[in-house]
């Protein structure tokens, strides 16, 4: 009975424990297949993960990347705006702004004297609000600072303060264009000028990060050099003539394209929150003014396009025209007759008047609505200012329209206008966007390319021929056309003979132009310099020469030294 | 039946080692494409800094003075004489 029972297994369970018996003979018996291939298995298992582990503690090596999701403001990235040669006009950037959470404020008293050191438009008032607020944790102190500002706001060590990524509108020209760019808030978002049509055409994208956007820059039709030389000869005019304002265009005759648009005072986009709140309007495209004598261009080809006269034919103005209890006369006397050319170059308002009533009211309010002076036009900056017309059109009003008085049109539709009457005789919209090349541009016929031609002529004599009141616009090197206008404001309900808008549209080169150039100055003063006159041909027809003889190299026009002017 | 479930197992493991590698692996890539990414957005900020900078410097008000100093100027009408070739250079060159 002493005999112990050996179990099959070779184990025996002891408190649970196994414990291997030895078996016959005192040797340990070999372990079977199945427990070996189990002890394999995990034992490459265990390897399996231990050369896991072992590769990825390789490859955690690297720089460790910290996923912080931190609340980003929802912003929006703008196109690039570059000029017709690819020059930046305005671009987003990257720039910190500043905001406070008023929780982790230690001393509000310190934090409000230290940044008012360093940010000296600080809205004080706005941050102690936010600052006493209870149970605020976020509030905007400056948005957009300058890296080296934000620098200095750093170094103050005040806790409770940090920066946030946004992304800004850069225009690294400063005032150059400002008024045809427009500006956008800050939030990046449009509010004027060319910026608007960034939004409008959906060129904008909304972003959580502060990336540049990745759009194609959109190309405008100015020309930044031409632009520059524009406004510095409108200061330059503004100040010589002791002008209240300026205002200049260049357009291309053929495409329509804006060259060049300026309107003093200028305009900061940067800073558009602040210049607009002073009523500081873009002249050229925002403003409608009576422009006086330069309208008998349009009187004049009109009575030259319908047939009933020539330039040659001479006009009886012997008796002075009446409406009712006005009567018009010559400043300048005038005489008892005159042929439709001199009408033009003497600028005679009693010709034009003539001429206007001959064709009749209803074909001046046809000829000039073909020309796109009746109704409002509109630019990729959004519309321009609508004309101001008679409401009342009878006798009186369509001999004051006929000179440029009764009706108050925009600059910028008034050069359109005048590009149509010198290109040969049909409209083109003006447009802000650079055309691409061999785009087919709408044109509509609104004159003959005879009527065009003989207006040129015109033009160019009333620049070149001595006597002429655009003599002072000749330039040297370049074959330049024009016309004057002394348009008196009305002060008070009242004509103010000392008061006036001065103005010269030019077209050059004149055999075949391929600009016109509109420039514009407000109350000019009797000065030295124009010879203690106020009027177009001793201020703005100079002004133009300098313009022209500077602009059109860089458009690309070969100096002719035969086209001496007078 | 024996051998049915062993490959079964192994198969299990093995594709249960794949997938985890692959896991691992696609994490990897995909810190590499953020920070890829990121490295892009900062170089993409940076060229558009950079971008402002130069139009600021080249912008006319600053230039032109510059050019002036240079004795830079517009072409005068008397500056050309005779007649303009615009074209080919080769014809000139050859006379």
């Amino acid at each position: 009975m002493g005999r112990s029972v050996t179990i099959s297994s070779g184990l025996i369970p002891v408190a649970g424990k196994a414990t291997p018996v030895p078996g016959p003979g005192g040797a340990v018996p070999r372990y079977p297949l199945r427990s070996a291939a189990m002890m394999a298995a995990v034992l490459a298992a265990f390897s399996v993960v231990g050369v896991q582990l072992v590769r990825l503690a390789g490859q955690g090596a690297g720089v460790p990347v910290a996923a912080i999701s931190a609340p980003i403001a929802t912003g929006t990235s703008r196109p690039d705006l570059v000029d017709r040669s690819g020059r930046l006009l305005a671009g987003d950037v990257e720039l910190p702004s500043l905001f406070v959470d008023p929780l982790l404020v230690v001393d509000r008293d310190e934090l409000v004297e230290k940044l008012r050191g360093v940010l000296p438009d600080l809205d004080e008032p706005g941050l102690r609000s936010a600052l006493a607020e209870k149970g605020r944790r976020f509030h905007w102190v400056k948005r957009g600072l300058s890296p080296a500002l934000a620098q200095r706001v750093h170094n103050l060590g005040l806790p409770g303060l940090a920066f946030r990524q946004e992304l800004r509108r850069a225009y690294p020209g400063g005032h150059l264009a400002g008024h045809v760019l427009g500006g956008v808030n800050v939030d990046n978002r449009a509010v004027a000028g060319i910026e608007r049509y960034l939004d409008e055409a959906q060129l904008v994208d909304p972003v959580v990060s502060v990336e540049p956007s990745s759009r194609v820059p959109v190309q405008l039709s100015l020309d930044m050099r031409v632009q520059h030389a524009l406004e510095q000869e409108l200061i330059e005019a503004k100040r010589t003539y002791r002008a209240q304002g300026a205002g200049g265009v260049v357009l291309d005759v053929e495409t329509g394209e804006v060259i060049a648009s300026s309107s003093l005072p200028f305009v900061d986009p940067s800073r558009l929150d602040q210049t607009m709140a002073g009523g500081v309007i873009d002249r050229i495209a925002g403003g409608t003014y009576e422009l006086g004598s330069i309208f008998k261009l349009m009187t004049v080809a009109m009575a030259l396009d319908s047939g009933r006269v020539t330039a040659n034919t001479v006009l009886d103005l012997s008796q002075p025209l009446s409406a009712g209890r006005f009567e018009f006369k010559d400043h300048h006397g005038g005489a008892r007759a005159m042929s439709v050319r001199d009408v033009f170059l003497k600028s005679s308002n009693v010709g034009a008047g003539t001429l206007a009533l001959n064709e009749g009211t209803k074909r001046q309010k046809a000829f000039l609505a073909s020309l796109g002076l009746a109704d409002q036009i509109r630019t990729e900056a959004g519309p321009v200012a609508g004309p101001v017309v008679p409401g009342n059109w009878d006798r009186a009003e369509t001999i004051t329209v006929s000179f440029g008085h009764g009706i108050a049109v925009a600059p910028l539709q008034f050069a359109a206008a005048a590009a149509a009457l010198v290109n040969g005789g049909e409209y083109v919209a003006p447009t802000l966007l650079k055309r691409p090349a061999g785009a087919v541009v709408e044109r509509r016929r609104v004159i003959s390319e005879k009527t065009s031609a003989a207006l040129r002529e015109m033009m160019r004599a009333n620049v070149a021929e001595r006597g002429g009141t655009g003599e002072r616009a000749a330039t040297p090197g370049f074959a330049v056309g024009g016309k004057t206008g002394t348009a008196e404001i009305a002060v008070r309900g009242r004509y103010d003979r000392n008061a006036v808008i001065a103005s010269f549209l030019a077209a050059f080169p004149i055999e075949k132009p391929r600009y016109v150039t509109l420039v514009m100055l407000f109350r000019p003063a009797r000065t030295a310099a124009s010879g203690g006159e106020i009027t177009a041909s001793r201020t703005a027809a100079p002004a133009t020469r300098r313009l022209v003889g500077r602009i059109a190299p860089l458009l690309g026009l070969k100096p002719d030294a035969t086209a001496n002017g007078s | 039946m024996r051998l049915t479930i062993l490959s079964s197992v192994f198969l299990t493991l093995s594709s249960a080692f794949l997938l985890y590698a692959l896991n691992n692996d696609t994490r990897a890539l995909e810190e590499a494409l953020q920070a890829q990414e990121r490295v892009a957005a900062e170089l993409k900020s940076d060229i558009a800094v950079l971008k402002a900078e130069r139009a600021h410097l080249a912008r006319p008000d600053r230039m032109e003075p510059a050019a002036r100093l240079l004795g830079m100027a517009p072409p005068r009408p008397t500056q050309l004489t005779g007649k303009i070739e615009t074209g080919s250079t080769k014809e000139h060159a050859g006379q």
